[in-house]
């Protein structure tokens, strides 16, 4: 664990050295299995265009083919594809494209929706804080707010599953949050699942 | 005895001239390249550049099997086929191994004496619906009207379905792809079935392609693997276990991105892998390093499929059952040890 956190740590100092010209560029992850995580500051208050929050189409929400023994209704996530997963039952489930940040690739298992909430408010933690020091140390929940339309809050972890109002790094290792979800999706998700919710997070293995 | 031993020796000879290819890894050393049968243009799949320059996910097969034999993926020969020609190509010695969206079926390895290899893409038939009907699976879609091409087995697997299924199906059947691909994004049907992979193929080909989706139900078999002739075992093995190694290195999480990071592990099924433990890749004919150098190369299965054809690519195509059987799908592969 120590390893991994230490190589993304790296590689988003390399990434910050030679991509800060054009962090809020259009990028989709180079080799798309690997967790280099990208260096990406948040704009609060920053709100995207409509068009910016229409996905590639293999990001789009979908019904895909899934095997699975978990019940319908468990979320699975896999950090590693930058999908999330809502399981149907009858080997389908509905599939999201994520944006998964340092802190979603620090825990790997089970965990359960303790809370949900609407443009929650938001807290940058104080890791966050030092990274990107001229972030406000509170914002009220709403349009331009980095958590999005929608948080689900996972057990008594510091984890969520949250929206963004950056739509372009769906699909990437980013430096901040957990698993980021466009705005419609993350409110499409809140409709669909109670607290209570079984949440499976799983990691690329461990070499 | 002696006669009868002079026999054998003899008919043993001639039995060596009948299968004087019989030794194709020797051959492709020999020659310095692989003779890798493809097609002549499927997007995605296998596609030749202005400069002349193959790729697609078929073509990194061919790569992935170059790299094992000369660590060089660039040591291939690509020769595009038609569907006519593929397999006399492989039956005359024409290719040494054929990656060519093929599917696998009793006739071509019983009658036609070739062997698939494994299964590097399960393809099969699907529908491409509207995503603002908001329909979730392919038994929504009763009282349907479906467009498929008139006189392909795409068209009587539909009628299968809806029947078995005991819904209303209004199948509109027409002459070509192009017009059924007209006729469904004009609305005059809201349906449009052939095999998924083609689907998707198909989607790029309308107005607003990310309006469309694939239901995730396939309703028939279409196994898709690279094959090749009969009477070489070691052969076989050979292209067998490159499948294996894509597969194998995305399950042990062995990427282009961490191979350092696996050449160093301690892991027993990591350290078997990438030639730190064990004499695998000698069993094959090969060298100690053989799966590293297709990894290296080419890349695991996973980067393979998002890179031609999946997330990264513009069919978009989700993994769905070719997802790893830990995660969703059903691809498998036998453990190497």
């Amino acid at each position: 664990m120590r390893h991994r956190m230490m190589g993304a740590a790296l590689a988003a100092v390399a990434a910050l050295s030679f991509m800060a010209a054009d962090a809020d560029a259009q990028m989709r992850p180079p080799g798309g299995m690997g967790n280099q995580i990208v260096d990406v500051p948040e704009k609060p208050g920053y709100v995207p265009s409509a068009d910016e929050e229409q996905l590639d189409p293999a990001f789009r929400r979908q019904p895909v083919y899934f095997r699975t023994n978990e019940p319908p209704g468990t979320i699975i996530v896999h950090t590693n594809e930058r999908f999330l997963y809502l399981v149907q039952g009858d080997n389908r489930a509905l599939r999201y494209g994520i944006g998964v940040g340092r802190d979603g690739f620090q825990w790997a298992g089970l965990q359960k929706v303790t809370r949900k909430a609407e443009w929650p408010d938001w807290t940058p933690p104080p890791e966050m804080i030092q990274r990107q020091p001229y972030l406000p140390r509170f914002m009220a929940g709403g349009p331009g707010n980095p958590m999005g339309a929608a948080a689900l809050y996972l057990g008594s972890t510091v984890y969520r599953i949250h929206g963004t109002n950056m739509p372009n790094t769906i699909g990437m290792a980013i430096s901040s949050g957990c698993f980021r979800l466009v705005n419609a999706d993350v409110q499409d998700l809140y409709n669909r699942v109670p607290v209570g919710t079984k949440v499976i997070i799983r990691q690329a293995p461990e070499l | 005895m002696n006669r009868i031993a002079t026999a054998l020796a003899a008919a043993g000879v001639l039995l060596t001239a009948g299968f004087a290819h019989a030794d194709t890894l020797s051959d492709v050393k020999a020659r310095g390249t692989l003779k890798c049968g493809v097609s002549q243009g499927l997007a995605g799949f296998s596609a030749k550049d202005d400069k002349g320059a193959w790729s697609g996910f078929d073509v990194d097969f061919c790569r992935a099997v170059a790299a094992a034999v000369f660590d060089d993926p660039s040591k291939v020969e690509y020769v595009p086929l038609s569907a006519e020609a593929r397999f006399p190509a492989l039956q005359k010695g024409e290719i040494d191994v054929l990656s060519r969206n093929s599917t696998w079926t009793l006739q071509r390895e019983a009658e036609l004496k070739l062997l698939f290899a494994g299964i590097s893409y399960y393809d099969g038939q699907g529908f491409m619906v509207p995503a603002g009907k908001n329909v979730m699976g392919a038994l929504e879609l009763g009282g349907s009207k479906v467009c498929t091409q008139s006189g392909t087995t795409s068209a009587l697997n539909a009628q299968d379905y809806f029947k078995q299924n005991k819904m209303e199906l209004e199948l509109i059947q027409l002459p070509t792809v192009d017009e059924v691909v007209k006729a469904y994004a004009d609305g005059k049907c809201d349906v449009l079935t052939t095999d998924v992979s083609q689907l998707y193929a198909l989607r790029l080909k309308l107005p607003k392609p990310a309006d469309h989706i694939v239901l995730p139900d396939v309703i028939s078999k279409e196994p898709l693997g690279p094959v090749v002739r009969q009477g070489d075992d070691a052969w076989l093995n050979i292209v067998k276990w490159s499948l294996y190694a894509l597969l194998n290195a995305e399950e042990l999480g062995i990427s282009t991105a961490s191979l350092d990071q696996a050449l160093k592990s301690d892991k027993p099924d990591v350290k078997r892998f990438v030639g730190t433990d064990g004499a695998y890749g000698e069993q094959l004919g090969l060298t100690k390093d053989w799966a590293v150098r297709i990894v290296k190369n080419v890349g695991n299965y996973g980067e393979v499929f998002e890179r031609n054809i999946g997330s990264q690519s513009s069919l978009g195509i989700p993994r769905g059952i070719n997802q790893l059987w830990s995660a969703g799908g059903i691809q498998y592969a036998p453990p190497i040890r």
